[in-house]
């Protein structure tokens, strides 16, 4: 049993790098093996460089590429996120978004769009806003000294805050502000450049690093705050740490790539299905496995019809027949 | 007799789809057309309407072109909020009382109070129609252009009827198929192949563009969407992979540009500067222009400058002698019966800048 | 390692804790009981320190327990709780694995000779053979057990257990009580429990503290101050003493 295991674990690890690769030959423009290998090497090799087809150097560089990349940062920084908070709330039933993350990112956007006329970009306000509502969330909940059910609840109460004042914001919207605000909610992998990946990279592969480093502390995390102190945690600071990191990156993530749903709840579970509860294995392993899943619910995305699919939409349509039959085999990995 | 015995049975007939339709609230002396609208149902709607409100803007236009602006009790919250056009073409509209909300709810007790002999709404917001049919007895039609011109007369037309301006709704539409035919045999040498590609951009999305837009057309250029499948069921909206843009390999891209500049999302020097469409020989060429484009459908005026805008972008060495601000004002003093409309709107999104927009 | 309890002091909504002064046996076994209410376990969460309590009260081999930081205070003593609800389905030797923790940095994962201690642990308590049972599995005295074997892993000079021998039928209670008095006397361990078992304390503890209404009636060896006169003062109902052969006994 332990070699089976292991042998997931490897193969869940190399998993997103071969969808990657996969991942290049796709999309609308066909573009064979050989002339794929040969755009990737060229920037080392000018000779070939200069015998590109010209479109092609673009759509491998400019276009596939970023997006290729994001989508597997944006998909591990969730699925990170999502497991780290499934932890610290002892609650598989947690997502990433649980503090108000795409609520206050979503206004943070809407700002954007409507009120600004995007002379702020939607990026800046939403991971603004998006960190300021975690941020009053910690505020509101330091009160009350009973942590865990207080920030959830909190949290709940806050996004209903955000939500009401995007509320607020799309009614005054003129109908093409709109549009481009609800394309942006729908979460789209579709604007992908350099710049977004060049901003948001560096705070999620930190991110992640973090978590990921912290893996088995999580599983100390996940006991009741009495028993952890017990322990030796220190469970304020620790804490602090974790939510501080989770919400970074689920920020950055959210502001690059708007709402991606379902991610960071159905990824961690899936990765307890098959290689166990032990966070030495979980945080790792989503990271991976929302990568790769990212991935490829984009590919489908933008090669199922002739018009792009809203990636959000489809992990949505994705993810809630697949949690309702996660839910019923959940019974094996938690109570 | 027999000619009482016909007055008699139409009058039943009249009555009786009246009766079936509960529109019991006809004034006496008034008769009815009836009309199938844009949402498939039958209306019977009063000749000679003195009171009109109307929820689609498109309609409101149609209304105000015909010189019946006067006849209008109430604006929706589109043309009140966000429609810069209107407010230059009928500055009369500050009048009005608000109808809608911006969430194209109705506000019934204004609505109620207002007294219109007919409503027109939109075809998109089918909830507002059925609650308008029930709670008023008002008859509601529910028309929209979709786009098509042909749709656009048939509705100049109908309006005029209702309103009884059938001479100058039918002077309107000739000045409309005139206009279009001098433009089409203008081009009418052009070949196929010698057609521009154009990929439109539209609604604030870089890769959002219609998949039918007649004044490319009508102008002698090609919609390389044209056909394609909506995203957006009852749209015309389709929402293209970056990469479909490149394998159209379009040789003019235009961006909506019917916004103030600062409003603008999607932006010449943006799509310019944009990496991912460097390899376009429409970027390299720098063909990409701003175009007026929908706003909540047509403005009967703007549809026939916009043809001729993109007649003269297409084709500049066919069209130098039009003289674009000239012919744009001409065409808003038909219609509208206002001095340098065109020069007005041009202040505003500031169209001067546009390429040959002079 | 001994453990002074000087003027300790609680405070919890209505009801008040008072321990003016105690000092409790090294290596040994201290049973603390009562009645319900009496803030036992109120009592056994300050010295573990998860009560907060005030500078000074509570003293560890002179340390004091209120200026110690967590990692540092879990070093030094262990708590195994009555209850443990867990929400994720660990291995046996995952969760004991756990009480290693106040050893490791933030960042680290646990090293070979970690997971050695742990084993070393379960081996004490008998249950080397779970290891690689997801702990939801075990019966309630099993998990017990392993409880005791996680804060075994803690390698602490003192063992704290709130009510441990609950709800566990007769064979795993005595099992219990011998894993805690070997600890006592072989491990020289400082080893306080609270009991419900006046028959368990009797038999196993080194010391007895019996508590009523937040306060502190009588501590010693049972021996010494085991009557019916005291147990009639603090359970309010008459006990009576029995000796068979050569064991004590406590009827009502």
């Amino acid at each position: 049993m332990p070699g089976r295991k292991k042998g997931l674990t490897i193969f869940l690890l190399i998993l997103p790098f071969l969808v990657f690769l996969f991942s290049l030959y796709i999309g609308t423009t066909p573009i064979s093996p050989s002339l794929l290998f040969k755009t990737l090497l060229s920037p080392l090799v000018s000779s070939w460089k200069a015998s590109l087809p010209e479109s092609v150097y673009d759509i491998v560089f400019a276009i596939r590429l970023p997006r290729l990349l994001l989508a597997l940062a944006v998909g591990a920084a969730l699925s990170v996120s999502g497991a780290a908070l499934q932890a610290l709330f002892k609650n598989p039933l947690v997502n990433e978004y649980i503090l108000g993350i795409s609520s206050g990112a979503a206004f943070g956007a809407a700002l954007s769009f409507v009120v600004l006329g995007s002379r702020v970009p939607p990026q800046i306000l939403a991971f603004v806003f998006a960190v300021l509502a975690v941020g009053l969330v910690l505020l509101i909940a330091r009160r009350s000294d009973s942590p865990i059910v207080s920030i959830l609840l909190t949290g709940v109460i806050v996004s209903a805050f955000f939500s009401a004042l995007l509320s607020l914001v799309e009614y005054f919207a003129s109908p093409y502000s709109l549009q481009a605000l609800f394309f942006w909610l729908m979460g789209n992998l579709w604007k992908a450049g350099w710049t977004d990946l060049a901003i948001s990279l560096p705070i999620i592969g930190a991110g992640v690093a973090v978590l990921v480093l912290m893996r088995w502390r999580f599983n100390v995390l996940s006991m009741s705050d009495e028993e952890a102190r017990s322990l030796g945690v220190r469970i304020r600071r620790e804490k602090l740490i974790v939510l501080a990191t989770a919400t970074l990156i689920t920020a950055a993530a959210t502001a690059v790539a708007g709402i991606i749903g379902w991610i960071g709840l159905i990824v961690p579970h899936l990765v307890r299905m098959i290689v166990g509860v032990d966070n030495r294995r979980v945080l790792p392993l989503s990271a991976a496995l929302g990568a790769t899943v990212l991935l490829i619910a984009d590919d489908i995305a933008r090669s199922l019809a002739s018009f792009e699919v809203p990636v959000g939409i489809f992990t949505s349509i994705i993810g809630i027949p697949l949690f309702i039959i996660l839910l019923r085999r959940a019974a094996k990995v938690w109570r | 007799m027999p000619q009482t015995k016909l007055i008699y049975r139409r009058l039943l007939k009249i009555t009786a789809f009246a009766g079936l339709l509960g529109f019991a609230n006809l004034r006496p002396g008034q008769t009815a057309i009836v009309v199938t609208d844009s949402l498939g149902r039958e209306v019977a709607l009063p000749r000679q309407a003195k009171r009109v409100l109307s929820l689609q803007p498109e309609i409101t236009r149609l209304i105000v072109a015909l010189g019946a602006g006067d006849r209008l009790v109430g604006i929706d919250f589109f043309l009140r909020t966000h429609d810069h056009l209107f407010k230059i073409v009928y500055p009369g509209q500050e009048r009005l009382p608000l109808v809608s909300m911006a969430n194209y709810s109705v506000n019934m007790e204004v609505l109620t109070g207002l007294a219109p002999d007919v409503i027109f709404g939109a075809p998109e917001d089918p909830n507002v129609i059925a609650a308008l049919e029930t709670k008023t007895r008002v008859p509601v039609a529910a028309f929209s252009s979709m786009g098509r011109f042909d749709n656009l007369l048939d509705e100049l037309r109908l309006v005029g009827r209702i309103l009884g301006r059938d001479d100058r709704a039918a002077e309107l539409a000739a000045a409309f198929r005139n206009h279009m035919a001098a433009l089409k045999a203008r081009l009418a040498d052009i070949p196929p192949s010698g057609k521009p590609k154009v990929f439109l951009s539209f609604w604030n999305v870089f890769t959002n563009t219609p998949v039918a837009y007649e004044p490319v057309d009508a102008a002698g250029g090609v919609n390389v969407a044209e056909g394609l499948l909506p995203s957006f069921a009852g749209t015309l909206n389709a929402v293209v992979p970056v990469e479909q843009v490149l394998r159209w390999a379009p040789d003019i891209i235009l961006l909506q540009g019917n916004y103030p500049p600062d409003r603008r999302t999607v932006t010449v020097a943006a799509a310019l500067a944009d990496r991912r469409l460097a390899s376009l020989r429409a970027v390299k060429g720098k063909r990409v222009h701003y175009t007026f484009g929908f706003w909540n459908w047509w403005d009967f005026a703007l549809a026939m400058v916009e043809t001729s805008y993109l007649a003269k972008l297409f084709y500049p060495d066919r069209f130098t002698d039009v003289d674009l601000a000239a012919e744009g004002n001409a065409i808003f003093k038909m219609v509208y019966g206002i001095e340098n409309g065109y020069s007005a709107l041009c202040r505003i999104i500031r169209c001067d800048e546009w390429v040959h927009a002079r | 390692m001994s453990l002074l309890v000087r003027d300790l002091a609680f405070r919890y909504r209505d009801f008040e804790l008072r321990i003016p002064d105690l000092a409790l046996e090294s290596a040994g076994l201290t049973a603390i009981v009562g009645p319900n209410g009496a803030g036992k376990t109120t009592f056994l969460k300050c010295l573990g320190g998860l009560l907060p309590v005030p500078r000074g009260a509570v003293r560890l081999d002179g340390r004091d327990l209120a200026a110690l930081n967590e990692p540092e205070r879990a070093r030094l003593l262990a708590f195994v709780p009555q209850e443990h609800s867990a929400s994720f389905n660990y291995t046996v030797l995952d969760f004991v694995l756990m009480g290693r923790t106040a050893y490791l940095p933030l960042f680290a994962p646990p090293s070979a000779e970690d997971v050695r201690i742990a084993e070393e642990a379960l081996v004490f308590v008998g249950c080397a053979a779970f290891a690689a049972r997801p702990h939801f599995q075990l019966s309630s005295g099993e998990r017990r057990l392993i409880l005791i074997a996680r804060a075994l892993a803690q390698r602490t000079g003192v063992l704290i257990l709130d009510e441990p021998t609950t709800f566990l039928d007769p064979r795993h209670e005595t099992e219990v009580m011998e894993i805690a008095r070997k600890l006592a006397v072989e491990e020289r361990k400082t080893v306080l429990m609270t009991l419900h078992n006046l028959d368990m304390a009797v038999r196993y503890a080194d010391t007895m503290v019996f508590m009523k209404q937040g306060g502190l009636v009588a501590h010693g060896r049972p021996g010494e101050i085991l009557t019916e006169e005291l147990l009639a003062r603090v359970y309010d109902i008459p006990m009576r003493l029995l000796e068979i052969e050569g064991r004590t006994f406590i009827l009502r």
